[in-house]
């Protein structure tokens, strides 16, 4: 492992039930599991991806989607380097929500946060589900808004380590421990290693820290 | 109680005759007849030695024993408070000082956590005093219920046809003119039977050892004296468990069934400590003030808000009634999501029934609305009125059984009312914590960091070095009343006293103001049952017009604030007390967060180990919350 460590401060967006927290657990433990509890408030997890010679560890907010839960997700998404939003190609709702998100964020985020776009829920559409979000319409937000684009499914792992390397791939190489949050950033401490690089659609080597 | 086997019992017992060898041998069964006449009908004593002096015991040292483990741990902490106040010395400025006191750790666990068996024997002497006390108390209630001896010692020996008593309280639950007494009895001998496989086990080969009872004696001498005082020991905390929860059972049932008006205070007090899960729903009602003290108005007022319910669902299934889809459509994405580990709430009919619930729930309150979290709030209540319609010997069966296979489904629309009643009454106690911006659940954030910082300033400070704010672990604490954080055995235990959490006069004010104005908004609806309830009940906020158009927020959260500040005055024990229980829940953790940095605190925090929890911890947990309250009552005046 190499000891050069980017911390990168990342907040999940997304309309209630889109999948949020199911591709942070397909993303950090390689799992997933159909009825997840609704996340109240937010989940903190991380997880570490080499990337090239260095490695970006990501410190992940992933907030809880009902509207009325709202008002929290400045705190997260304030010092974010990273978002990314969400939304089900199966819900059209989930889809103008996404594009509240992105103003938001391009409001009062940080000027230079780095926004991701993701269709969740493809494995649907794949089953003969219907999709009511067009490929194109995503594409065409993110083109627009100067976001990542990928569509995804936290059910089959697929695009959803495509999506945090390529958020990676796109964060400055910082020096380690420039993050008061980030004590032990050299990884000398982590413990509870999971590999997760035999998922099968991982380009790059990943390795992951559960902890 | 009572059945203590000092070895000075043991050496008497060959003179004493069958019975009191019964005794050293604790031949579960007929300890269990025994100890329960001994409770329940002193006079009997006199015919037996052996019992009359295993009867003095009882208001001597082992009824000690006994209080504790029946989990009177408010005794135990108003006793540790006592105690700590009166040391001027004592700084409760770190958590173990105080605690040190309560259980004096032999066991693998962290002092805190360390069962309270173990801590019984070594503490019982300091505790006699204070204990005794209570049990001159405890035979003063017999003296005064009267108790219903006859019936009990008919029920307890020879009803023992389960079926006819399971078939009585499925068709007839809210029938007062079914002898609770009976049914209770015959209940007790059931609950106790259950109480695990091991007693259970144990208890028939004991049994079956004594049914050959020339055996005993060789079995005794071939045991050598270490082993038989770790087996006396063993049988004696056993006898001492189920004698304890056959006390409490018996008690409860004089509160609940032998009197005209129900004594709120002692219910609630007593409720504090636990309540026997076959009185749980009927005492959960009490409590929240759906049923009223009255036990003459308990069965008219079920009926009708049980058919205010069934109204209220059958007109959201009208065509007049326009529905909410979006408040719809997140319940329903919600459900599947409630306790999925839970086979229970895997059933397509539970699934209906929470999400007419909520869904009747939300629409009537537009100023919260259907918030997550209150998804899981419903289920304590659900799954608890739902063992009223089970065998008693199934009860803890009641997370695999789909209701449709015990309950007709007028039953199941009973059952939905009751829970939404209730869901109703306890969401009216923290109003604020689901409207916009959720108030109540910042505020309490607050008050908790705040509190922590007073109790356990070092882990305060830690916390700030790391940069770890309150809000990022305690939201969840306080949006689902820690329902996320223990499992739910445990949290049904926790309610028993959360519930009793509720002041008393409030309670007991509100249950009459119910009753009245229940009164009313029945007229309304059995003269048009399509028409929703008017507000006439102070439960609902809802201005009657709001009903058919939950988006008139404007309106509905005025109405809805004045109407919290009126809660936050009649409620607040609720709300505080909570912050007390979240605060000792955090400060359990101490030793080990102060040597975290920010991702492991938070991380640990998300997914405590608390598993494995049971009731002791949980009441560990909460006996720790009342020193806290207790020790720091002034910190809490500026709450209000």
């Amino acid at each position: 492992m190499n000891s050069n460590v980017t911390s990168v401060k990342l907040v999940l967006l997304g309309e209630a039930a889109v999948g949020k927290s199911s591709i942070v657990l397909r993303f950090v433990s390689n799992d997933f599991s159909e009825n997840k509890e609704p996340t109240i408030g937010a989940a903190f997890l991380t997880q570490r991806v080499n990337i090239d010679d260095h490695t970006v560890k990501f410190e992940i907010w992933d907030t809880a989607g009902q509207e009325r839960f709202a008002s929290l997700a400045p705190m997260y998404y304030r010092n974010a380097q990273a978002a990314l939003v969400v939304y089900d190609v199966s819900k059209p709702q989930s889809f103008i929500k996404a594009r509240h998100w992105v103003k938001e964020l391009q409001e009062r985020a940080s000027s230079d946060i780095i926004i991701a776009l993701a269709g969740n829920k493809v494995d649907i559409v794949e089953d003969g589900g219907e999709r009511k979000v067009a490929t194109e319409e995503g594409q065409k937000l993110a083109d627009e808004e100067g976001l990542l684009f990928f569509e995804t499914s936290a059910k089959t792992g697929q695009n959803v380590n495509e999506v945090f390397l390529a958020i990676g791939e796109k964060i400055p190489i910082k020096k380690p421990n420039e993050h008061a949050n980030n004590a032990n950033a050299d990884g000398s401490n982590d413990n509870n290693r999971v590999d997760i690089t035999s998922s099968d659609n991982n380009a790059a080597a990943v390795s992951g820290c559960n902890c | 109680m009572g059945l203590r086997t000092t070895s000075k019992e043991m050496d008497q017992k060959s003179q004493a005759g069958p019975s009191g060898s019964n005794k050293s041998s604790v031949s579960l069964v007929s300890s269990l007849m025994r100890s329960w006449k001994i409770t329940s009908n002193p006079s009997s004593q006199k015919s037996s030695n052996s019992n009359s002096n295993s009867y003095s015991n009882l208001s001597g040292n082992s009824s000690g024993d006994n209080r504790l483990n029946s989990g009177n741990f408010d005794a135990m902490s108003k006793q540790q408070t006592a105690a700590i106040k009166s040391s001027s010395s004592y700084s409760p400025l770190r958590y173990s000082t105080p605690v040190s006191g309560i259980s004096v750790g032999e066991s693998p666990r962290p002092l805190l956590y360390s069962n309270h068996r173990n801590g019984d024997h070594e503490s019982s002497i300091k505790k006699d005093a204070y204990f005794k006390d209570l049990d001159e108390d405890w035979s003063a209630v017999i003296d005064d219920y009267n108790m219903p001896i006859p019936t009990i010692a008919n029920g307890g020996i020879s009803r023992s046809n389960s079926d006819n008593l399971t078939s009585t309280s499925l068709s007839k639950a809210y029938d007062p003119s079914l002898p609770l007494s009976r049914k209770v009895t015959n209940n007790s001998m059931k609950s106790s039977s259950s109480l695990g496989t091991n007693i259970t086990q144990q208890g028939t080969a004991q049994s079956s050892h004594n049914l050959s009872y020339p055996q005993l004696p060789q079995l005794q001498k071939s045991v050598t004296s270490e082993l038989k005082l770790q087996l006396e020991m063993e049988n004696e905390r056993e006898l001492q468990k189920i004698n304890s929860i056959m006390q409490r059972i018996t008690k409860f049932d004089c509160i609940v069934s032998d009197k005209k008006i129900i004594n709120q205070q002692e219910l609630r007090q007593i409720s504090w400590n636990g309540i026997p899960s076959i009185h749980r729903p009927k005492v959960w009602k009490l409590l929240i003030g759906y049923l009223p003290a009255n036990t003459k108005r308990q069965e008219s007022l079920a009926r009708r808000k049980r058919q205010e319910y069934k109204d209220g669902i059958k007109h959201i299934f009208t065509e007049e009634h326009a529905r909410d889809v979006p408040t719809w459509h997140q319940i329903e994405i919600d459900i599947p999501r409630t306790n999925p580990h839970i086979p229970l709430y895997q059933f397509k009919s539970v699934q209906n029934s929470l999400q007419r619930i909520l869904y009747l729930w939300a629409i009537r309150h537009p100023a919260s609305g259907y918030v997550q979290g209150i998804n899981d709030i419903v289920t304590p209540f659900f799954q608890t009125f739902l063992t009223e319609y089970l065998p008693h010997s199934q009860i803890e069966d009641v997370e695999k059984l789909d209701p449709e296979s015990y309950m007709t489904e007028e039953q199941i629309g009973d059952v939905e009312a009751d829970t939404f009643w209730c869901l109703t009454k306890l969401l009216e106690q923290i109003t604020d914590n689901y409207i916009h911006g959720q108030p109540g659940i910042l505020k309490q954030v607050k008050n908790l960091s705040q509190l922590v910082k007073r109790i356990d300033v070092d882990l305060y400070n830690h916390f700030e070095a790391e940069h770890v704010e309150f809000i990022q672990f305690a939201f969840r604490w306080m949006n689902c009343l820690l329902l996320r954080e223990f499992n739910m055995s445990a949290v049904i235990r926790m309610w028993d006293t959360y519930l009793a959490e509720t002041s008393v006069e409030t309670s007991s004010g509100s249950s009459t103001t119910f009753q009245s104005t229940g009164a009313a908004g029945t007229g309304s609806g059995e003269s048009n049952p399509h028409t929703p309830l008017q507000p006439t009940n102070p439960t609902f906020q809802t201005p009657g017009s709001d009903y058919h158009s939950p988006s008139s927020h404007t309106n509905a959260s005025s109405k809805n604030i004045s109407s919290g500040e009126n809660n936050r005055l009649r409620y607040s024990s609720l709300n505080e007390f909570h912050v007390f229980v979240c605060a000792a829940f955090l400060i359990k953790w101490s030793d080990k967060l102060m040597d975290m940095d920010f991702q492991e605190i938070i991380t640990f925090l998300q997914n405590p180990p608390t598993a494995e929890w049971n009731e002791n911890d949980i009441e560990m947990l909460l006996s720790e919350a009342y020193i806290w309250q207790s020790l720091y009552k002034d910190a809490t005046s500026h709450w209000q």
